[in-house]
């Protein structure tokens, strides 16, 4: 088996809005910080406060995910909140009714739900979440 | 890259977080994820199942080192070499994703 370089490696860190563990000596250390939200408001103003708190930490790439969207309205939403507060949506993850049954029995969502929705949709995103290119903006289908 | 997942509670973010770093490390690189939550349950997302993720221990706390300078701005850094931290509290699980857990607030007993 070929070892997998260190120096080739990801690191993926999973943290709460308050972003305890960052500070202006770290911040500096993400490449690329990802506030999720869903499309309701009090989850949208809390990711304008982390977008708002990395940027001030040093992190160099502050982008926005969304999750669990249902429809074109939550998509307008969001559109147009992260528009208003000049926030980079990146990505959407839909909403999946299948995700609830597979963490109730504790399984990783990879392995028990393959191929649904949400699944897809973030693995679609972990080629350009993974690369040091800057990401492109999401834009709503139809939108002038 | 160091990608930092980040949200309200309940958003989905470990989900999103877990999933990511199992499909970055189907990409064939190297991953390493950190569970920072106060309630860690990044585990079960990787697929690594409870007995393993019961056993792991968090990161100690005082790992980092703040140092204050005369004009009162703060540094922080590592206290410890990170592979030698990697190597003594990482367990691997499903697609060999290597995961640390930010350490705990001691527990007053069983529970």
């Amino acid at each position: 088996m070929v070892a997998r370089a260190e120096s080739d490696r990801h690191v993926v860190v999973d943290m709460e809005a308050a972003l305890e563990h960052l500070s202006r000596g770290t911040g500096r250390h993400v490449s690329r910080l990802v506030a999720v939200l869903e499309p309701y408001y009090r989850s949208m103003e809390t990711a304008r406060n982390v977008v708002a708190l990395a940027t001030e930490l040093g992190v160099p790439d502050v982008v926005v995910v969304a999750n669990k969207v249902r429809d074109a309205a939550d998509r307008e939403a969001i559109t147009e909140f992260c528009r208003t507060h000049a926030m980079r949506l990146v990505g959407e993850v839909p909403y999946d009714g299948q995700l609830a049954d597979v963490e109730r029995s504790g399984r990783a969502p990879i392995d028990a739900a393959a191929g649904s929705p949400a699944v897809v949709a973030i693995e679609a995103l972990a080629g350009p979440l993974g690369s040091d290119a800057p990401m492109a903006m999401t834009r709503l289908v139809g939108a002038t | 890259m160091r990608i930092a997942i980040a949200g309200k509670g309940g958003t989905g973010k470990t989900t999103i977080a877990g999933t990511l770093a199992r499909a970055l490390a189907r990409t064939g690189r190297e991953v390493l994820a950190i569970d920072a939550n106060t309630n860690p349950n990044l585990a079960s997302v990787l697929g690594i199942p409870p007995a393993s993720a019961n056993a792991i221990v968090g990161l100690p706390r005082n790992l980092m080192q703040r140092t204050t300078h005369e004009d009162g701005t703060t540094t922080t850094k590592f206290g410890a070499d990170p592979e030698a931290l990697i190597r003594e509290y990482a367990i691997r699980g499903p697609d060999d994703v290597q995961l640390m857990v930010m350490g705990r607030v001691g527990h007053g007993g069983a529970g």
